[in-house]
């Protein structure tokens, strides 16, 4: 009996994933389904436009991409699972994904000895690039470049001298709580609340009011989605007045933070560091927005754009490596040097760490603005921020 | 002392809510001694339910609970009939499986249906708070409160007084002489599920405000509703609204005093107290 | 079954199991050392729930605190195997700790306590330093090299056969028909004598001490873990599931329901997307519905057709050996 079932499966397996041959395909592991496929959702829809954008300049080395999905159901040891799938079984010869920092992070070991190259396209915990192996890239910044980042900000506008963390308790909050621990002390800002919360609960006062009695000059917030939402509506209500509202993206980015649908007027004055904007000064970005949100009906975060620009970037790679060994292409995404696209100059350092530019914006009058670094700015931040009572 | 007046309040807040999801699943424990996992996921409905109605009609999630009560009471029913009734007979695991069966099925019908994005329904009323003295509180946690607490009175009039609520009681107290005495048990197990259910769905419609919804949000609170049932005492339905507040303020006084994220915890740790200290709940009596 | 049947059937199993090492297609390696250790869990898990029919839902400690046990030995120094056998050793331990305190409940209140352990469990990961909070952990490799999935499916292999082989003793020993009495009746099997908390206490122990060696090897063979992906509830949920859609207090009941749930979700989810779970939901009630005994129950009733069909069998052979009085 054992035999005939296992035997079934193996005809099975076999059966669905020996593919045609006359199209080429990347290992896509992302979230659709669990606790985060609201974001693996993301990813599907920036991948799919990128496919379509791909395909109809005549796919790469003459032949038709296809994606090649596995959903790692939000859980690190599916992932990993996803990586034999999709290298044994089906034999792509290059992965992007995951989703989460968790998932990442867990199959950066499965990856090296598989042999074929990784991008990543939205992790960041910076654990992820511990490695240092040769076949993992990241195409995103990572939590320290958003915690420097802030502190050079910071330093730029006013010098504060105390700051105050609060982060949620996963992989992502972690991570950004300690890279922004360890860059806060090394430019002399004194730490006096570090607050950790559970996310999806509807409560965080408790925090919020711990945070009020130390009394920060700085916020930092490292929060998921539609946390940052409540978090900021509770700020007022506790009566929280820091001078800088700052957070590590995510939550506070996202395009419907700043609207009624988000936070709304609460949401003024906030920083956000941001690895992506509709309105950056990139060529493509608009288009890729509009395109968007003429596709799926909403206009898309970040991660959508890191996933698109994550399969541009293979199937560049894959073009120029005029082979679909992994080794080859492996070495044509290191060799990638993009001057500029949609999510700014792409271009791998030594450890695969894609050199991109973090950027900070402040929500003013409903809107994302970018208030720093100076060369890209279009406004001037307003600081300090008002106080909740003065504030109309 | 202010700080901790101001803990308990929030938390009987959000208790009253809690004590809504939690007598839900005592009303069904209590006359099918089924554990419903899939409590969560009917909640998760309701939220779906008053989110659509103020999302498409623009009617505000506190008239829109209302409906989506009244829905998930029909919902309920249809799954009892379907897919309890037949099984009523069963052995409590054949039971519970079934249950986590359904919760499955929820909640990737509603990632099917509705996507997986996260919403929110922002109304007014959560932007407004209230002073008195030195607390404050927020509008619309109020009104939450303030219809929780209205359902809750009614429920228990409803068992207490009327001739369907006295069956069910009957119903609990015993499953075999209930019958002999002229009660059609499975239209009362049908329609405690029922009700049980449509608690869950207005819970999640006033909830909504204050929380935001994806398709798995569900599954904290189907644990959390077995840790107030218990606390109450396995299938007592005012001791699960007692529950629910003792656990609303448990969880604030523990993100006041010791961090946010052993709110959870204490929740379990709480509720493996009184199992092995007094199994029949803080207010169960021994069982009647 | 019994005698030579038995041994035959074990050994043309242990045959069929070696099968998947002539491939060296880590995917479908990986996939049967799943099945392989879902089917040593299913079978562990047998011997609390299906013998002693007390409804765990919190196994999910015993399998975390295998993983991260050998996770955390290790990360201080302590030799590898070293750290699995002390891993291993702690659980079971902590095991009997538990059962002191949740055996004195019952029916759901039971279940219900189980589900609470495993969740201070998974939330203590989440929150303290020495699991690595949030963030997780890395396990060691028990394995390297090439053949680093065949010696896992190997090693899961080997951990099935002994949870089937503990089975079988279960099922005809005296230790298993006063579980089986305690099943049917734990006033009647307390009233003629049976020290009902120490042998249910025996059987978890026994059934911990597997589950958290699964655990361990788990944790091993993913190299990384967090509280989400081993000690969440789910795993819990998926040991009972196995053992009870295959048929629970029956030999080869969870190991169908092994092959069955785990194999399938697999090829669900390679076919249908997103759309897996629900099919997967929709298989528990069809079988709910119209297997009431589970899978292998269901089996042995159409193998006995025309006869009357037993409620259980094992039940039957309780009553047999005079130990239950109806």
């Amino acid at each position: 009996m054992r035999s005939r079932i296992l035997a079934a499966l193996a005809v099975l397996c076999c059966a669905t994933f020996c593919a045609g041959q006359n199209t080429i395909k990347i290992g896509i592991i992302t979230s659709l389904t669990g606790s985060q496929a609201a974001f693996g959702e993301a990813h599907k829809n920036g991948y799919a436009i990128a496919l379509d954008q791909i395909n109809a300049k005549g796919g790469v080395l003459g032949k038709k991409l296809e994606l090649d999905f596995y959903d790692d159901q939000s859980k690190p040891d599916q992932a990993v699972q996803g990586v034999s799938k999709l290298v044994d079984e089906d034999h792509v010869p290059v992965l992007i994904g995951p989703y989460s920092s968790e998932n990442a992070k867990a199959i950066i070991n499965p990856v090296i000895q598989h042999r074929v190259p990784l991008l990543i396209p939205t992790a960041t915990a910076d654990n992820v690039m511990d490695s240092k192996s040769p076949w993992i890239f990241r195409i995103c910044a990572g939590a320290n470049d958003y915690a420097k980042k802030t502190i050079e900000f910071l330093q730029h506008n006013g010098s504060p001298k105390t700051m105050a963390i609060v982060y949620e308790k996963t992989n992502f909050g972690q991570a950004n709580m300690q890279a922004m621990k360890e860059a806060a002390t090394k430019a002399g800002i004194k730490l006096v609340a570090i607050e950790q919360y559970e996310a999806k609960t509807p409560d965080y006062r408790a925090v919020l009011r711990r945070v009020k009695a130390a009394n920060p000059d700085v916020i930092y917030f490292c929060s998921y989605l539609l946390d940052a939402t409540t978090l900021m509506r509770q700020s007022r209500e506790v009566d929280l007045n820091p001078r800088y509202y700052t957070s590590s993206g995510t939550g506070f980015a996202a395009a419907e933070f700043p609207t009624s649908k988000g936070a709304g007027k609460d949401a003024e004055y906030t920083f956000s560091v941001s690895q992506w904007l509709a309105d950056a000064p990139w060529p493509g970005s608009k288009e890729f927005d509009a395109e968007y949100a003429k596709r799926f009906g909403s206009h898309p975060a970040y991660h959508a754009m890191q996933a698109y620009e994550s399969l541009l970037v293979v199937a560049d790679a894959i073009n120029s490596a005029k082979s679909l060994a992994p080794a080859k292409i492996r070495d044509a995404i290191r060799a990638t040097n993009l001057k500029t696209s949609a999510f700014g100059p792409v271009k791998f350092d030594a450890t695969g760490q894609n050199q991109h530019t973090v950027l900070i914006t402040q929500v003013q009058g409903g809107k994302y603005h970018l208030v720093y670094p100076p060369d890209v700015a279009d406004s001037k931040p307003i600081i300090p921020a008002p106080k909740w009572s003065e504030r109309k | 002392m202010t700080t901790f007046f101001q803990a308990c309040l929030d938390g009987l807040l959000i208790g009253a809510l809690y004590a809504l999801i939690g007598m839900g699943l005592a009303l069904i424990f209590g006359v099918m001694r089924i554990v419903n996992f899939a409590h969560g996921a009917f909640l998760m409905l309701g939220m779906y339910a008053t989110f659509l109605l103020f999302d498409r009609f623009n009617i505000n999630p506190y008239y829109g609970f209302v409906p989506a009560g009244i829905l998930l009471f029909v919902f309920g029913y249809v799954v009892y009939k379907l897919l309890i009734q037949p099984i009523r007979e069963r052995s409590e695991f054949m039971q519970i499986l079934m249950t986590i069966g359904i919760d499955l099925i929820l909640i990737d019908l509603a990632q099917l249906t509705f996507g997986a994005d996260y919403h929110q329904a922002n109304i007014d009323l959560v932007n407004r708070t209230l002073h008195a003295g030195r607390f404050t509180i927020n509008a619309a946690s109020l009104l939450s409160f303030g219809i929780a607490a209205a359902f809750i009175i009614g429920l228990q009039m409803f068992v207490m007084h009327s001739r369907p609520g006295q069956a069910s009681r009957a119903t609990t107290q015993n499953r075999d002489v209930a019958p002999l005495m002229g009660i059609n048990v499975v239209r009362i197990q049908g329609l405690s599920f029922a009700l049980g259910i449509a608690f869950a769905g207005i819970a999640g419609g006033l909830l909504l405000p204050a929380l935001y919804l994806f398709p798995s949000v569900g599954e904290d609170y189907t644990l959390k509703a077995f840790v107030i049932v218990v606390l109450g005492g396995m299938g007592s339905i005012e001791g699960a609204a007692i529950g629910g507040l003792v656990l609303g303020v448990a969880e604030s006084i523990t993100s006041t005093y010791i961090g946010n994220q052993w709110a959870l915890a204490i929740d379990f740790v709480l509720f493996l107290l009184v199992l092995s200290l007094k199994p029949s709940g803080i207010f169960g009596r021994q069982r009647a | 079954m019994s005698g030579w049947k038995f041994w035959v059937l074990l050994a043309a199993g242990c045959a069929v199991s070696c099968l998947p090492l002539l491939s060296s297609n880590n995917y479908l390696l990986q996939v049967f050392f799943r099945i392989a250790l879902f089917a040593a869990l299913g079978l562990a898990w047998n011997l609390v729930g299906g013998y002693a029919g007390q409804l765990s839902l919190g196994h999910a400690a015993f399998f975390g605190m295998g993983a991260y046990g050998l996770a955390i030995f290790a990360a201080h120094h302590v030799p590898m195997w070293i750290s699995l056998f002390l891993a291993v050793l702690i659980s079971t331990l902590v095991g009997g700790v538990i059962g002191k305190i949740v055996f004195r409940l019952r029916g759901p209140y039971f279940a219900l306590a189980t589900i609470a352990f495993a969740e201070v469990l998974r939330l203590g990961a989440a929150n303290l330093d020495i699991t690595g909070g949030a963030i997780g952990l890395s396990t060691p490799s028990l394995f390297t090299g090439e053949s680093f999935w065949k010696l896992f499916y190997l090693s899961a292999v080997i951990l099935a056969v002994l949870s089937f082989l503990t089975n079988y003793w279960t099922s005809r020993s005296r230790f298993g028909y006063y579980l089986m009495a305690i099943r049917e009746d734990e006033d009647t099997a307390s009233a003629v004598g049976i020290d009902t908390a120490n042998y249910k206490l025996r059987s978890l122990i026994l059934s911990a001490f597997l589950t958290s060696l699964a655990g361990a090897f788990y944790g091993s063979a993913f190299q990384f873990i967090v509280p989400d992906s081993v000690l969440t509830i789910d795993i819990s949920v998926q040991m009972a599931i196995i053992a009870m859609l295959g048929g629970a207090g029956t030999l080869l009941g969870p190991v169908v329901g092994a092959i069955l749930l785990t194999g399938a979700s697999e090829i669900f989810k390679n076919h249908f997307g997103e759309r897996h779970l629900l099919i997967y939901g929709g298989l528990i009630v069809v079988v709910v519905l119209f297997l009431p005994e589970g899978i292998m129950g269901g089996v042995q009733q159409l193998l006995r057709h025309g006869r009357r069909p037993p409620a259980n069998p094992l039940a039957m052979k309780a009553e047999a050996q005079g130990v239950v009085r109806q």
